[in-house]
């Protein structure tokens, strides 16, 4: 990119915080927000714990009149947008909307408002389904409610590629902005899984951890004992500008993106390449863009997949690229605290990130017991480190290798 | 409660609205705003409530609450 596009608001809605504030507080603790699923009855399924969004409605912004027509993922979307405009210091009154833009992932789409219409309508026939059922579910709604509830009519999309998704769209966004035909852009993704099919779909890709007994403990990456990563709900969403007129607003920017590398295994329709050269490969790109040194770097925020293959491919694509530099660069999986976003998770990765940035912190990765023989470097375990982070690499993969890595600096 | 009033409680939990924001010689998209999609809930719920068949062109986002009731009475009949 040729100007570093700036990152000048931030919105927050997940397991640990429905705001910026509680949101870190919650994170530097170090505990785990997973918790047995209790908005319907998971008992028969083999992963029943997540990381799960309370109290969303004691938050919110939006009327009654609005909530009931939209599912619950824009509503998330629309509450952390809502914080994001306001961290962001918009003056939504005096700017041109044509040039203010939303590009949100997502993975699944609403299925807590289409399950029970669908329900409803093979109850009660053709009457028993609500009109909104069309405008609900699928995966671009969120982005559809935001730009129709504050009359943005610039250049939009949604992006669905697994858990790279948001990844994606803060690339998108990013370059949208950098080639001026976009001001502003509201960027970042969101994902409520935990709804009865939407969480059984999940269940049936078998890298979900069984761990039900001690959901505290269940989301481990990197530890000999993982059993798979654990699902969460919520949102992420950051309003990105250029640098300069970031600086001419005046407004405190929490960082900048500064490059992307991606690349596709190109292998399986579910399964990573058993070897990590693609991963390697984005990796590399990402660094090129940014037109960095490896030694640069100063922490990375890992995927983290808590699968034998996924941790250990990770761990290797590291390795090779950075060599012995590794040694001084901070691995962490913040996400073990929270679950795994899917759709939502880097934007909820890109948040950590800028807000380690901010407080010279490298939050932990949790749970972590015995090690792995093959996943050997330091992940930063169970206790945050005190450093200041000046680069930061971000690692998404989604299923089938999607490979995203996105540069953020701070200065 | 007479039927202007019952229709004006229908729409207004349908729509999640305060009673007194549905007003009774107003068009509805007037007084509400509505939307045509909330348009078909509006439809449904009154079939529902009052065990009729109105079609949903023949209330619309220009219909009045006195236009609906007259409509409502010859259904009924």
């Amino acid at each position: 990119m040729n100007e570093r596009i700036a990152i000048s608001g931030i919105g927050v809605v997940s397991p640990c915080g429905l705001k910026k504030e509680t949101f870190w507080a919650n994170l530097k603790r170090g505990i785990s927000f997973i918790d047995p699923v209790t908005r319907f009855d998971a008992s028969l399924y083999p992963s029943r714990i997540a990381g799960q969004v309370h109290d969303l409605d004691h938050y919110t912004h939006l009327s009654g009149r609005l909530i009931k027509k939209i599912d619950v993922f824009s509503h998330m979307a629309l509450v952390a947008s809502e914080q994001a405009l306001q961290d962001s210091a918009i003056d939504l009154d005096n700017v041109d909307k044509t040039r203010i833009g939303v590009f949100m992932g997502n993975a699944l789409g609403g299925w807590l408002f289409a399950e029970t219409e669908l329900r409803d309508m093979y109850i009660e026939g053709k009457q028993g389904i609500s009109p909104f059922m069309a405008s609900a579910w699928f995966a671009a709604a969120p982005q559809g409610q935001t730009t129709i509830y504050y009359g943005f009519k610039g250049y939009s999309k949604t992006i669905v590629a697994d858990k790279a998704s948001s990844a994606l769209a803060l690339w998108y966004a990013a370059k949208i902005v950098a080639q001026d035909k976009n001001d502003f852009v509201l960027a970042g993704g969101m994902e409520a899984p935990i709804t009865p099919y939407a969480l059984l779909c999940a269940n049936t890709n078998g890298n979900l951890s069984k761990n039900n007994l001690n959901p505290k403990e269940a989301y481990r990456p990197y530890d000999l004992y993982r059993d798979g990563f654990v699902l969460g709900e919520g949102s992420g969403i950051v309003m990105l500008e250029k640098e300069s007129q970031a600086g001419k607003r005046g407004v405190a920017v929490y960082g900048f993106l500064k490059g992307i590398g991606f690349s596709s295994d190109g292998y399986h329709y579910s399964r990573y390449r058993p070897d990590s050269s693609c991963l390697e490969y984005a990796i590399e790109e990402c660094l090129k863009d940014a037109a960095w040194n490896k030694k640069d770097v100063d922490y990375i925020c890992l995927d983290g997949e808590a699968t034998a293959m996924g941790d250990y491919l990770e761990t290797q694509a590291l390795k090779n690229v950075f060599g012995s530099a590794i040694g001084n660069i901070s691995l962490s999986a913040p996400k073990s605290m929270f679950g795994n976003l899917l759709g939502a998770q880097t934007a909820l990765d890109l948040i950590v990130t800028v807000l380690s940035m901010k407080n010279n912190t490298v939050l932990p990765t949790i749970n972590y017991l015995m090690e792995d023989p093959y996943c050997d470097l330091d992940y930063t375990f169970n206790k945050a480190l005190t450093r200041e982070i000046k680069k930061a690499l971000i690692i998404a993969r989604g299923r089938g290798g999607i490979n995203v890595v996105l540069a953020v600096e701070k200065e | 409660m007479n039927l202007k009033e019952e229709i004006i409680k229908v729409i207004s939990e349908t729509l999640d609205v305060k009673e007194g924001e549905v007003k009774e010689n107003e068009k509805l998209y007037d007084s509400v705003g509505v939307d045509s999609t909330e348009m078909v809930e509006v439809v449904v719920t009154l079939n529902k409530h009052f065990g009729i068949k109105l079609e949903t062109n023949e209330v619309t986002k220009s219909s009045t609450i006195a236009e609906i009731a007259d409509l409502v009475e010859k259904k009924k009949e």
